[in-house]
């Protein structure tokens, strides 16, 4: 237990990347003479084969229990050190590595220098390398399920391969349907398959998957726990329609009294719906659900003698006694797939889509070119005095994208190929009208965009390089104020539709998943993922993934993909059964701590709890560490007036003989 | 407040039940001194007092007090302790209360309205003691001392302590039982003391410090005595790690008298009984008074007022100040 | 003693922003004073600012705490806490008399490498002018 410390210090050239600027040698002679020192070593590549079996071999033969490395970074290696030295029976956590290539040699240009650094680095290294402590990781049981938040097309495809796989998955959607975004589209680029008859199948395999319990109208409340083990709380919202009696037939909706008088969300607000709805004729599922804010009994207490939805169902399903229903449940992995919404475009003011009924959203214009939308996709349009087929069409791409005025600097990714395929549409509805999109660039950069958007140019789509400055109304149309800046010909153009290609934001309401999982956001506001190119779909949440447009804009083919990566990636806990707990975690000094509770105010995982302990025969409150919670960052400790909780490997006593070997050298 | 009061309120709670025994102020060995006063029955407490000389703050007791094994078989006394307290000593009670120090149900607080008390020193100093038995009283605008036969009365400024000078909260923040009527709160006036040595350069405040920190003999009575630095096993004592060597010179006073002042940054509820034991006259309150200064005007908190309050160091604002960051 | 004064400054480094943008430092070939020495914490709301204290004890003219932007930190707050702390140690240092040169906070990410070359330029500066630290430094070592 208390063996007295043999460290071996091994000080890596790293070709000439380090011995260019420090004197190795020198750094190994110093390191041969600090305490507890038994051997010191260069090689020119320690982190090679050679170099970990020279670090192996005196482990055996020199029976060394610590090893430090002057290298590269921890941040690169330690890993690969760790691994070594545990294969050669020294627990892993026996290793300390001196920086001195990121951090020295890379960034002094004289020897001296770099050589004098070098040394105080190994210094201290090695001064805490001599204190450091045998640490094991735990295991602890996961739970062989999971939670999707969002039942988007990211949602439905992460559940269906997580269910598919053998694991059971509650899916959490916070509107009455599944299907997201993608149900509202009528084509889908490049290849003009109909969204609808791709995503319907698969919302229906979702809704019937013995392995799925969807759980739509609901929203998560709670979540706490970690990997392999959190524990959920989602509230199932009154729908006020009987889940089980409800058939789906549509009578009551027919029979409202209010009866089509409210937008309805599914079709932007251009179509109407009654109080009592199914978003969308495929909805799924196909129950209906009762808009409490509109309806007449719900909100003002009365409608007419009885509410005529009761009178007609059949079935019987109207309850409006019914009440939120709480649902708790445990899962070993969290999917996020909350999506995405449509920028608002009048935050654009100057291009009036606040003020003219003619100039309307792409959004808008998947629901009127669709067979299913309010139009019955027929591309009418009021115009401000009487409704018109339009002849003179402009799009204007880069609606709230790439544009700092609004705070988005991103490109949305998607608004090139819809607007492009939007183009196409309508052309083919409307074979005399002059289409024309207004761009900045056109970014095709997908698989068989380019060849797409080339066919769209050669069906008569007039692409003209201009960010518009302005729309305003002039007789019965609107002009398009803009400089065609490859010709640089300033132009007033004369349209009857102005169709604005806005870009994706993060949802409004994303600062409740948040604060629910403790997400972070990148700078473009969209969840952060915990690598931008090795770990895309992880975030800083262990055993929570992203998947889809709420980690950043992306269109079809790369949500599913990412589903399909968050969904294997979410599997790997539940496929082990097991998870593996960190081994740097906090630990407290039961005898010393004064219970003050200071660390469990200031713990961000709520790893630390109060528990009460027999002190000579008095009870005493002291802190606690649930190490399946706690990362090891330390902070409870800094507040610790009595020292008694320390982060393992980072224990002031640890840490305060570095700083003493930092400053001997003077 | 009538001292007859006091002790007739000392005597009810120090007979009930629950209670194991009512710290308050007693008349001391000689002269000026009062002592604490552990009353366990009624009889008791004809001793205590309530005076200007009344200093001490005795919620250290709550605190200081030993757990001592409790033989096998036994169980532990967890009858409540009563405590008399100024309006600053309640402070500390509150915040005893935040950082569960103790609990709510274990103490009985007495509060004792405050009008100032003395500053021990300088009576001293300016009214030697004499063999005479002495007595003072609070008058409506000072003190009157009363020696043997001679009545002196003696102005509030005079005498009064620089910790009451200050003080903002002369009526207990919090209590069970409240002695009297509550006085009147003064107006607030510049603390000079910590002003005084602000306005130095800063080679001149190292100097002045050096100076200070040099005398220190490391008796820790200004740990001792503070009713918030209570913990078991102080880190300041500790050998592994060493944060302080046992050795008494400049350097590990001054380190000494740093990780004091820190560990109640947010915590020191100016009562000044740190400064009132030091034997060197190290002006500790200022230390610890720069502080609360400190982290009244930069971050609004003020320790010991609200017993619900976040602990100061266990909390933070998002628009905490940060004009110091690079 | 030589012409110019060379410091010796240690610095506190959080794990996820700090050092790695001291790392991206390296990786991009910044050039910067060889004065400065990193101690690797998990966190910057690890930083025990005691340690300030003892850094200045035991021979370091300067001393640097170094995080994640605020918002930022892996572990969502500890950056906070540590600027509350350090804060209130910065201010009572100044009064005892420490010259408020030795001591910095800053943020910098994991891809503000070049911000650390400056941050650590500006460290060593400070410390430079305010010249070897006398004050209360530890006549002995005994460690």
């Amino acid at each position: 237990m208390t063996e007295k410390p043999k460290v071996g210090v091994y000080v890596c050239h790293c070709g000439i990347n380090i011995s260019s600027t420090v004197d190795v040698d020198a750094v190994s002679e110093y390191a041969q003479k600090l305490p507890n020192v038994e051997v010191a070593r260069t090689y020119s590549y320690m982190c090679s084969d050679p170099g970990q079996v020279l670090i192996k071999n005196d482990i055996r033969e020199l029976g060394l229990n610590r090893v430090v490395v002057a290298s590269c970074s921890p941040r690169m290696h330690e890993p690969t050190f760790r691994k070594a030295i545990k294969e050669a029976g020294v627990n892993p956590f026996f290793l300390e590595m001196a920086n001195i290539r990121e951090q020295c040699s890379w960034v002094h240009e004289e020897i001296e220098e770099g050589t004098a650094k070098a040394k105080k680095l190994v210094g201290a290294a090695v001064a805490k390398a001599r204190l450091l402590e045998a640490l094991e990781s735990k295991e602890v049981d996961a739970e062989p399920a999971a939670l999707v938040i969002g039942a988007g097309i990211a949602g439905i495809q992460a559940s269906l391969d997580i269910a598919d796989a053998g694991f059971k998955v509650y899916l959490v959607e916070k509107t009455p349907s599944v299907g997201g975004r993608m149900a509202q589209l009528d084509k889908t680029f490049p290849t003009l398959d109909c969204s609808a008859c791709i995503l319907t199948p698969k919302m229906v395999d979702c809704a019937s998957h013995p392995n799925i319990e969807l759980l739509s109208y609901s929203e998560v409340e709670e979540i706490t726990g970690f990997i392999g083990n959190f524990d959920v709380k989602v509230r199932k919202k009154a729908r006020y329609v009987d889940f089980d009696k409800c058939t789906g037939c549509g009578d009551c909706a027919a029979a409202c009294r209010v009866k089509d008088r409210f937008p309805s969300e599914f079709d932007q607000g251009m179509g109407k719906r009654s109080a009592i709805y199914l978003p969308f004729p495929q909805a799924v599922p196909a129950k209906y659900t009762i808009d409490a804010e509109n309806c007449l009994f719900l909100s003002k207490g009365k409608c007419g003698k009885n509410p005529k939805c009761q009178e007609v169902c059949g079935a019987e399903a109207i309850n409006f006694e019914q009440q939120d229903e709480m649902v708790e449940f445990k899962v070993g992995a969290v999917i996020v797939a909350t999506g995405f919404d449509t920028f608002d475009a009048s935050r654009k003011p100057e291009y009036g889509y606040a003020d003219y009924p003619n100039v309307i959203t792409g959004m808008e214009m998947e629901r009127l070119v669709s067979a299913s939308g309010p139009t019955g996709g027929k591309v009418k349009i009021f115009n401000g005095k009487e409704e018109i087929e339009p002849k003179e069409i402009a799009f204007i791409k880069c609606v709230g994208s790439r544009d700092k005025s609004v705070g988005n600097e991103y490109c949305s990714r998607v608004c090139c190929m819809y607007v492009a395929k939007q183009a196409h549409l309508l052309r083919d509805k409307m074979p005399d009208a002059n289409i024309r999109v207004y761009y900045m660039d056109v970014r095709a950069f997908g698989k068989g965009f380019e060849e797409f958007y080339d066919r769209v140019r050669r069906e008569n789509v007039r692409y003209i390089r201009g960010n518009p400055s302005e729309i305003f109304k002039r007789g019965d149309k609107l002009v398009v104020k803009v400089e065609d800046t490859l010709t640089a010909t300033p132009l007033e153009d004369e349209v009857d539709l102005v169709v604005l290609g806005v870009g994706l934001e993060p949802r409004a309401d994303m600062r409740e998943v948040m604060d629910l999982l403790r997400l972070s956001q990148s700078p473009d506001r969209f969840f952060l993922e915990a690598h931008p190119k090795l770990r895309p779909v992880d975030t800083a949440t262990e055993g929570v993934f992203l998947a889809g447009c709420c980690q950043g804009p992306k269109d079809i083919p790369d949500t599913v993909a990412q589903a399909k990566g968050a969904a294997s990636s979410a599997m790997i806990p539940l496929a082990r059964g097991k998870v593996t707990i960190g081994a740097q975690v906090a630990s407290v000094n039961e005898a010393t701590c004064r219970g003050c509770s200071f660390c469990v105010s200031i713990c961000p995982y709520t790893a630390i709890e109060m528990v009460t302990v027999n002190r000579f025969g008095h009870e005493v409150e002291v802190a606690r560490v649930n190490e399946a919670l706690c990362k090891g960052c330390g902070s409870c400790s800094a507040a610790c007036l009595s020292d008694s909780i320390q982060p393992k490997s980072f224990r002031d006593r640890q840490i305060l003989p570095q700083i003493a070997a930092l400053g001997v050298l003077k | 407040m009538e001292l007859e009061q006091l002790q007739k309120t000392a005597a009810e709670v120090a007979d009930r039940e629950d209670v194991k025994y009512v710290i308050g102020w007693k008349k001391g060995s000689y002269g000026y001194r009062v002592a604490p006063g552990f009353i366990e029955d009624a009889a008791g407490a004809a001793e205590l007092i309530f005076s200007p000389l009344c200093t001490a703050n005795l919620a250290t007791y709550l605190t200081l007090v030993e757990k001592l094994p409790v033989p096998r078989g036994q169980e532990a006394d967890d009858r409540k302790v009563a405590v008399m307290v100024k309006g600053c000593d309640s402070r500390a009670v509150a915040q005893l209360l935040v950082e569960k120090g103790i609990g709510r149900e274990e103490v009985v607080v007495i509060g004792c309205p405050c009008p100032g008390v003395v500053d021990p020193e300088l009576l001293a100093e300016k009214y030697p003691e004499t063999e005479e038995t002495v007595e003072i009283k609070w008058t409506e605008d000072g003190f009157l001392l009363v020696r043997g036969e001679e009545e002196i009365e003696i102005s509030r400024d005079e005498l009064l302590a620089e910790k009451c000078r200050l003080c903002r909260y002369p009526n207990p923040v919090i209590s069970d039982v409240m002695l009297g009527e509550p006085v009147e709160t003064r107006e607030l006036v510049e603390d000079e003391g910590v002003a005084e040595i602000e306005n130095r350069d800063v080679d001149e405040r190292a100097a002045y410090w050096e100076e200070q920190f040099a005398k220190c003999v490391r008796c820790y009575s200004c740990r001792n005595v503070c009713p918030l630095c209570y913990c078991q096993d102080c880190i300041l004592d500790r050998l592994n790690p060493t944060w302080v060597n046992r050795a008494v010179n400049f350097s590990e006073n001054t380190a000494f008298n740093i990780a004091r002042a820190f560990h109640l940054a947010g915590r020191c509820i100016e009562c000044g009984e740190c400064e009132r034991v030091c034997p060197a006259n190290i002006p500790l309150g200022r230390l610890n008074r720069k502080l609360a200064r400190e982290v009244r005007d930069k971050y609004g908190f003020e320790p010991g007022v609200d017993p619900e309050a976040e602990p100061f160091q266990a909390s933070f604002k998002p628009d905490d100040p940060e004009d110091f960051i690079l | 003693m030589s012409a110019t004064f060379e410091p010796n400054i240690v610095a506190f480094l959080c794990n996820w922003c700090s050092y790695a943008g001291a790392d991206l430092a390296g990786t991009s070939r910044e050039r910067y004073p060889a004065n400065l020495q990193i101690i690797r914490v998990m966190c910057s709301g690890r930083v025990n600012p005691l340690y300030v204290m003892n850094a200045l004890q035991q021979g370091a003219d300067g001393v640097l705490v170094s995080g994640c932007h605020p918002g930022d930190c892996h572990y969502m707050e500890g950056n906070y806490y540590a600027r509350r702390r350090l804060g209130m140690l910065k201010d009572l240092m100044e009064f005892i008399g420490v010259d408020p040169r030795r001591f910095h906070m800053s943020w910098v990410s994991a891809s503000e490498g070049h911000k650390w070359k400056e941050v650590v330029e500006k460290t060593v500066e400070d410390a430079r002018e305010a010249g070897p630290f006398e004050g209360f430094r530890r006549r002995q070592i005994d460690w």
